[in-house]
């Protein structure tokens, strides 16, 4: 039987939705950001400064951000 | 006067929670009411009609293939079929299709009611194309009868045959006068030992009522039956298998674009509705026997084949992790082989989750205009038995990520109730959207249907949850250099 949704899904099926980071390289992408994080967060640690706070904080901040969903989604919880 | 109405108030009330039983199949269906001094329009007859009750599996499954024809001036496209009320409520996965053009899909069907405390209720089958006068058109028309059957004695020692009881009626229920028509009942073998008889009078053939032929009764033929007439019989078959019912089936299923998985979760709580143990369980003769793998009521096992790339299984119960399962992974079906802590027997039950993980990109497609996506999952999937499995309530959630809008669904499994709300859960700041769908009695055989769902997500609220994380660590920053930057020496603060 046709259905109207079901015709919707017949027409998109050239294109599958993939992820940007598949699940493999989740753990290494997650990984790698967090430790970016980790140096950039450790230097602004060290000397803060109202400049350091975007230069150094700001990177740190946003890769925290992606690393921790990419780390999570890595060992399991999938966001 | 009104307090004789007050009290007759409360006495209605008052046993309405006395006759009140946990019944997890109990109906939502918003019925059309009809008047109570409604009787279908006797616009059709049937000319001949053959119902055949299918006991082979743990629930039967009865079709009827009739014949109709309109016998009035005008077309007509509104067919009836009447039910007693406490019967309706057992009845499941009711499709009517046309036997000779079985590819036009399956009618709307309604359930219609009465305002009144009445006994029958109707299936009210509306025909795609309104049949002309004196034409005619051939339906088949296929349920299954949930909880209905009844093992017989209600309690057999550990290793006994197991026998069930069906009560049905002769002659089929119908709102129209049937000329001519038969019930046919297929048992899983030739052990029968109880039927009831009718007398040879009623058969239009004068023939002993039924005709017995190895593990098939006939009864029947039975000519010019007025509407509404009912002829109750009762059988009595040997079934040694597990009739496993699922009271309450939760099924979740979650998507992660992040992850790019789609997260299945069941919980199922299981009941064996057929004979209880007469002693007590004898592990003993349980163990002796199970080197020979005889036939048994008990329910050793459950297979779930699964999607192929199903990946990281679990199955958990409310002890912890059950290890007694397998897990095959292969290239058509994953198959998960689930045997519960004890066998379950008769009378008792057994409530687990199972679930598992697999890759979003066989199950999501994006369509190519604007953002939208398109979600095609199995409604039911869960085990796989040659004796079948019923359903009472089946609630369905798929969990969608959070912030997508406008949620659209179909699937030819009727559905009693359906809403979208929110679902909290780690990670989140808006909660998750989430489409509930509830359906009652369905059995095994849905288990190919689809649900297919569609939504808008738009690429900012995919980033929600790490521009969330990352404003919450700048701040975290932000604070420490406030923080740190407090001059709290002691004494005067040292100037140029």
């Amino acid at each position: 039987m046709s259905s109207p949704l079901l015709d919707v899904w017949e027409a998109a099926s050239g294109s599958p939705y993939y992820p940007a980071v598949g699940k493999n390289t989740q753990f290494t992408v997650g990984f790698v950001l967090l430790l970016f994080s980790l140096v950039l967060g450790a230097v602004f640690g060290l000397n803060r400064s109202f400049v350091n706070l975007p230069l150094l904080g700001g990177p740190a901040a946003v890769a925290f951000g992606f690393g921790a969903v990419y780390m999570i989604c890595a060992v399991g919880v999938y966001v | 006067m009104r307090s004789i109405s007050f009290l007759a108030g409360c006495i209605a009330a008052a046993s309405s929670f006395a006759s009140a039983e946990l019944n997890q199949s109990k109906p939502l269906l918003s019925k059309q009411v009809l008047p109570s001094t409604f009787t279908p329009p006797q616009v059709f007859k049937n000319n001949n009609l053959v119902k055949n009750i299918n006991l082979d599996k743990a629930y039967p499954r009865e079709t009827i293939n009739v014949i109709i024809e309109n016998i009035d001036s005008k077309p007509q496209s509104e067919y009836y079929l009447p039910f007693e009320t406490s019967l309706i409520s057992k009845i499941g996965g009711f499709e009517v299709r046309d036997k000779k053009a079985a590819e036009k899909g399956i009618f709307k069907v309604e359930v219609v009611g009465f305002d009144a405390e009445s006994s029958t209720e109707f299936y009210k089958v509306t025909l795609p194309e309104p049949l002309a006068p004196n034409a005619q058109q051939t339906l088949s028309i296929a349920y299954s009868v949930l909880s209905s059957l009844h093992p017989v004695p209600a309690q057999i020692a550990q290793s006994d045959k197991q026998y069930l009881q069906y009560t049905f009626s002769a002659y089929t229920s119908s709102a129209y006068v049937t000329e001519k028509q038969r019930t046919k009942v297929k048992f899983p073998n030739s052990d029968v030992p109880d039927y009831t008889s009718l007398p040879s009078e009623l058969n239009d053939e004068q023939k002993a009522d039924p005709q017995k032929q190895g593990a098939t009764l006939t009864y029947g033929l039975y000519n010019n039956v007025p509407a509404g007439a009912l002829q109750p019989v009762s059988v009595r078959y040997e079934f040694t298998k597990p009739v496993t019912h699922a009271t309450l089936l939760e099924r979740d299923m979650e998507v992660s674009h992040w992850g790019g998985n789609l997260a299945s979760e069941e919980r199922y709580w299981l009941v064996n509705q057929g004979a209880g143990l007469k002693n007590h369980f004898s592990r003993v003769e349980w163990q002796k026997q199970s080197y020979m793998n005889p036939p048994t009521f008990a329910l050793k096992g459950l297979n779930l084949p699964l999607h192929p790339g199903a990946v990281d299984p679990y199955f958990t119960d409310d002890i912890g992790n059950v290890s007694t399962s397998k897990f095959r992974p292969g290239k058509r079906e994953a198959l998960l082989e689930l045997k519960p802590r004890y066998p379950v027997f008769g009378t008792w039950k057994y409530s687990f989750r199972v679930g598992w993980n697999a890759d979003l990109s066989s199950y999501l497609r994006k369509l190519s205009a604007g953002e939208t996506y398109a979600l095609k999952v199995p409604f039911l999937e869960g085990p796989r038995a040659g004796e079948g499995i019923s359903y009472g309530r089946v609630n369905l959630r798929v969990i969608l990520p959070e912030g997508a809008t406008n949620v659209k669904f179909s699937t030819t499994v009727p559905i009693v109730e359906n809403s979208t709300s929110l679902h909290k859960t780690f990670m989140d700041t808006l909660g998750r959207t989430t489409l509930s769908l509830t359906a009652i009695n369905l059995v095994d055989e849905f288990r190919d249907r689809d649900l297919i769902v569609t939504y808008d997500y738009p690429w900012t609220a995919g980033y929600r949850k790490p521009v969330v994380i990352t404003l919450g660590m700048f701040a975290l920053f932000a604070s420490i250099w406030v923080l740190g930057s407090i001059d709290t020496s002691i004494g005067k603060s040292k100037k140029a």
